[in-house]
């Protein structure tokens, strides 16, 4: 039994339900809207609630993107309470500053749900269980020490005699919340570690699951938009006329960059916005096309380090592209503003945007702002982003009437923030032993951050593009960042950053092409010294136990050192980030003609402790596909200042016969759970080191496309 | 207006003939586990089936399938043990879930033709787009699928 103490200035707030039940809210302490007479039983904005007849439901800080959080988060919490999984029901939370984490926001990113969460939803869950207890031993009239909870019962134990949760639940809501409430062991623990069935699933196959653009609310109209696919162009013409005209349209409303067409039904709303021909022209990137960016790029390159012309090094350049998120659920939100209060239902992963937006745009006072999350059909970055927000909100307040704002396919695709594309070069000199005697790396990556927070712009600096290069030892401990794991001494390593004139943002993961650029050069260095490359990484690794059992159990897996035929060949990468770290070996073919087929992905990964190994194998796969899709495919090509693609007919993503067999081990450790992303970092390089291993061929562009590989 | 013969049940729909199914499903008749991604019958996330032919319902329109029998997600079974959704189940498949009713209608369908498929029988016949990335669990609960619906027969 571990004692704790409950932080002070986050003490919880218990309220007794209307009806009966109990409910687990947070501190009100803060002079924030949100006071206790506000409280109603369709009051979110809390963490547990039980119910009469037993339900619990859990109110998750976290969207359920399709990461498992909910069911993380229930485990939690029900662990400690020692409630019956069976009743267990779960939702997110709007908005509330309570569940801003450490971050300074309430978002769902950066792989952190459960590590930000575990040990506040822990007490939580182990007070709410001394509460019963408490409760349930009084209606009982027996010692409290002699009761324990169990199955969400109370049970006196020398009796037998037991009370539900559900009878206990309201007189338990008038006790203050414990200070110290007592945690269990993870040696006790019967659902956390366990690879139980997750909440959603039932309702994931049955069509019951209620994404955002399944609400109906009554009234409500259907609003399609067409923005400048021109990046910073003007709506130049319109037919207004026509557009009213078509069936079911109500109105023709302008947006930020753009315009939208409100009618009585989705369909009648795109055929509104068909009618209505919009055109637009200008626009300051008229000029912007891939190949600009790849000029400014290089210019910025050069502006860092001329390339070496020194035989003796090993010079290579890489580059990354632009990728989009192409999320299955299409960019949505619908709201509801009237001239007192704003609801809004959006796939999000950042409520605390959401409500910055909603607060700047209406001027509404905090507590009437609701922010609904239900099921997110996809995140990976996409949903911290808020355009659509903005759309829904005006659009509504404009008709004063809840309004759907549903983005057609291409206008998710063309307006997109977009992972940035961005390139790397390394001159790499070796001692004579094989191994680096100077270590020069150049990267320009343009940094979504800077685009949005100017500070970090005007200094050119961001931690993250420091991550694993070999010199990101100075980097300050604040983001918990480790060191690289190869030794080097040596290093030069310059970043620096390019505005490209489009939108940008965080894409799964985020920084991918970190591990791209260092484990091909890794490999290429091996190649260049005549060694073997795995043995080569050990060698740079050195004493390193944790890393070296993973690289030692992925060779055993994978048969790293088995013979393979002709035209086949296997690639190792690694990847070390958020104290979690993951390898992997790709095995591929490459046919006479060029044809490449990947075989396997074999994984290895220590991402500390699992509340449930599943759902995290899950992830992991999930991230595994999404790199060999990128990989493979993916590369947003811009011209005439706009994206090329428009839909997945021409931005393809992997299907199911682009994908592998992929064998997935997860090792144990003390560390911190966290980082279910890492699947995607070391697939692009493990494959890329294969197709050399195979052919000769070094691939230093991704993606890897068309190619020649022979 | 049309009459569309929907899980079994017959709904008159206020829409023009050449509305996309999907619109119907969703907007009119209120059935939204059949789900937009694309409109250009790319990414099968509306996946419907009509009579045993899996149609991405963006694609046809309401004039076309009136009359027909169309099996939405909902209509699989009335208590969700459709082979293929216990199968789902067991294999936890479903990550952000939002294709995952188009996936279940075409599995549906490749199992109709294929009760014993292999994985490149698989590779061939499940087309949809998946971006969680559930693709191994899908050939792994298809499989199993095909394991339950043996049983039962």
């Amino acid at each position: 039994m571990k004692n704790t103490n409950m932080n002070r200035r986050t003490f919880l707030k218990v309220t007794t339900v209307a009806g009966g039940g109990l409910l687990v809210g947070c501190s009100f302490s803060s002079p924030n809207s949100f006071s206790s007479s506000n409280e109603k039983d369709g009051d979110l904005g809390l963490f547990v609630r039980i119910k009469n007849n037993d339900q619990i439901q859990i109110i998750s800080p976290n969207s359920e993107l399709g990461q498992g959080i909910h069911t993380a988060h229930a485990m939690i919490i029900c662990e400690e309470m020692e409630a019956d999984w069976k009743k267990v029901s779960v939702t997110t939370g709007s908005y509330h500053p309570e569940y801003k984490k450490n971050m300074f926001v309430q978002s769902t990113g950066g792989s952190n749900g459960v590590s930000a969460w575990k040990q506040k939803l822990s007490e939580i869950g182990a007070g709410i269980k001394e509460m019963l207890i408490e409760a349930g031993a009084e209606q009982m009239r027996v010692p409290k020490k002699d009761c324990i909870a169990l199955n969400s019962f109370v049970i006196h134990k020398p009796s037998k005699n037991s009370v539900r949760f559900g009878q206990i639940a309201k007189n338990a809501s008038k006790l203050s919340f414990p200070n110290s409430p007592t945690l269990k062991n993870s040696s006790e623990y019967k659902l956390v570690g366990k690879s139980i069935f997750r909440v959603d699933v039932p309702q994931k196959v049955n069509g019951k699951a209620l994404f955002a653009g399944d609400i109906k609310l009554p009234g409500m109209m259907y609003a399609q938009v067409a923005q400048s696919p021109v990046f910073g162009g003007d709506l130049k013409s319109f037919d207004k006329k026509s557009a009213l005209k078509s069936p079911g349209v109500k109105a023709v409303i302008p947006i930020p960059n753009g315009i939208a067409v409100v009618a009585d039904t989705t369909w009648h709303a795109i055929k509104g916005l068909e009618a209505l021909k919009p055109t637009f022209g200008g626009g300051i990137n008229e000029i912007l096309s891939s190949k600009t960016i790849d000029k400014s790029f290089n210019e910025a390159l050069n502006s860092i380090k001329e390339s070496s012309k020194d035989n003796m090094v090993l010079d290579v350049e890489y580059s990354m592209p632009f990728l989009s998120h192409a999320a299955i659920e299409s960019t949505n939100c619908t709201a509801n503003v009237t001239s007192n209060s704003c609801e809004i239902w959006v796939p999000t992963q950042s409520q605390s945007i959401c409500f910055d937006k909603i607060l700047e745009i209406t001027g509404l006072s905090e507590e009437n702002i609701t922010i609904h999350t239900p099921y997110v059909g996809g995140g990976f970055g996409r949903r911290i982003e808020v355009d659509e927000v903005v759309h829904a909100v005006m659009i509504s307040k404009e008709m004063n009437k809840p309004v759907q704002v549903l983005w057609s396919r291409e206008e998710d695709i063309q307006h997109d923030h977009y992972h940035s594309g961005s390139k790397a070069r390394y001159q790499i000199k070796l001692d004579a032993k094989g191994l680096p005697k100077q270590w020069d790396n150049q990267v320009v990556k343009p940094d979504f951050m800077a685009q949005n927070y100017k500070i970090l712009d005007a200094l050119n600096f961001n931690p993250f593009n420091y991550l694993f290069t070999p010199n990101d030892s100075f980097i300050p401990g604040m983001i918990g960042l480790q060191k690289s794991p190869y030794n080097i001494d040596n290093v030069s390593f310059d970043y620096t950053n390019v505005d490209p004139g489009v939108p940008i943002g965080a894409w799964r993961s985020v920084f991918i092409g970190n591990a791209f650029y260092i484990e091909s050069a890794i490999d290429e260095v091996a190649h260049f010294a005549k060694q073997e490359p795995l043995e080569y990484r050990k060698k740079l690794i050195g004493d390193n136990p944790r890393i070296l059992k993973i690289l030692d159990l992925l060779a055993k897996q994978s048969n790293w050192s088995k013979p393979l035929p002709p035209g086949h060949g296997k690639g190792i990468a690694l990847f070390h980030e958020l104290d979690a770290v993951t390898a992997q070996v790709a095995t591929v073919s490459v046919s006479p003609k060029g044809k490449l087929k990947i075989l396997k992905i074999d994984c290895v990964l220590d991402l500390g402790n699992y509340v449930n190994p599943s759902i995290v194998k899950s992830q992991i796969e999930g991230g595994i596909v999404m790199g060999i899709s990128s990989a493979l495919k993916e590369n947003i090509i811009f011209e005439k200042g706009k994206v090329s693609q428009s839909n997945f007919d021409d931005y393809k993503i992997a299907k199911m016969k682009d994908i592998p067999e992929i064998e997935i081990n997860l090792i144990e450790s003390d560390a911190d759970a966290k980082g279910v992303d890492m699947g995607v970092f070391p697939v692009a390089p493990s494959i890329t080191n294969a197709i050399f291993a195979a052919t000769g061929k070094r691939i230093r562009h991704l993606p890897i496309g068309k190619q020649r590989l022979v | 207006m049309a009459e569309l013969m929907i899980n079994g049940k017959v709904q008159q729909v206020n829409v023009e003939e050449d509305t996309p199914l999907l619109w119907a499903i969703r907007d009119s008749i209120g059935l939204t586990g059949t789900k937009y991604g694309c409109g250009i019958q790319q990414c099968g996330a509306c996946t419907v089936l009509i009579g045993k032919r899996p149609v991405r319902s963006c694609g046809i329109t309401v004039g076309e399938v009136a009359g027909k029998d169309i099996t939405t997600i909902e209509g699989l079974s009335p208590d969700s043990r459709h082979p293929v959704q216990l199968a789902w189940v067991e294999e936890q498949v479903p990550q952000c879930g939002y294709c995952q009713s188009g996936q279940i209608m075409a599995a549906v369908s490749l199992l109709e033709r294929k009760p014993n498929p292999t994985d490149q029988e698989i590779d061939r016949g499940m087309l949809n787009l998946c971006r969680c990335g559930t693709y191994p669990r899908i050939r792994k609960a298809i499989h199993h699928a095909s394991e339950l619906m043996k049983e039962v027969s």
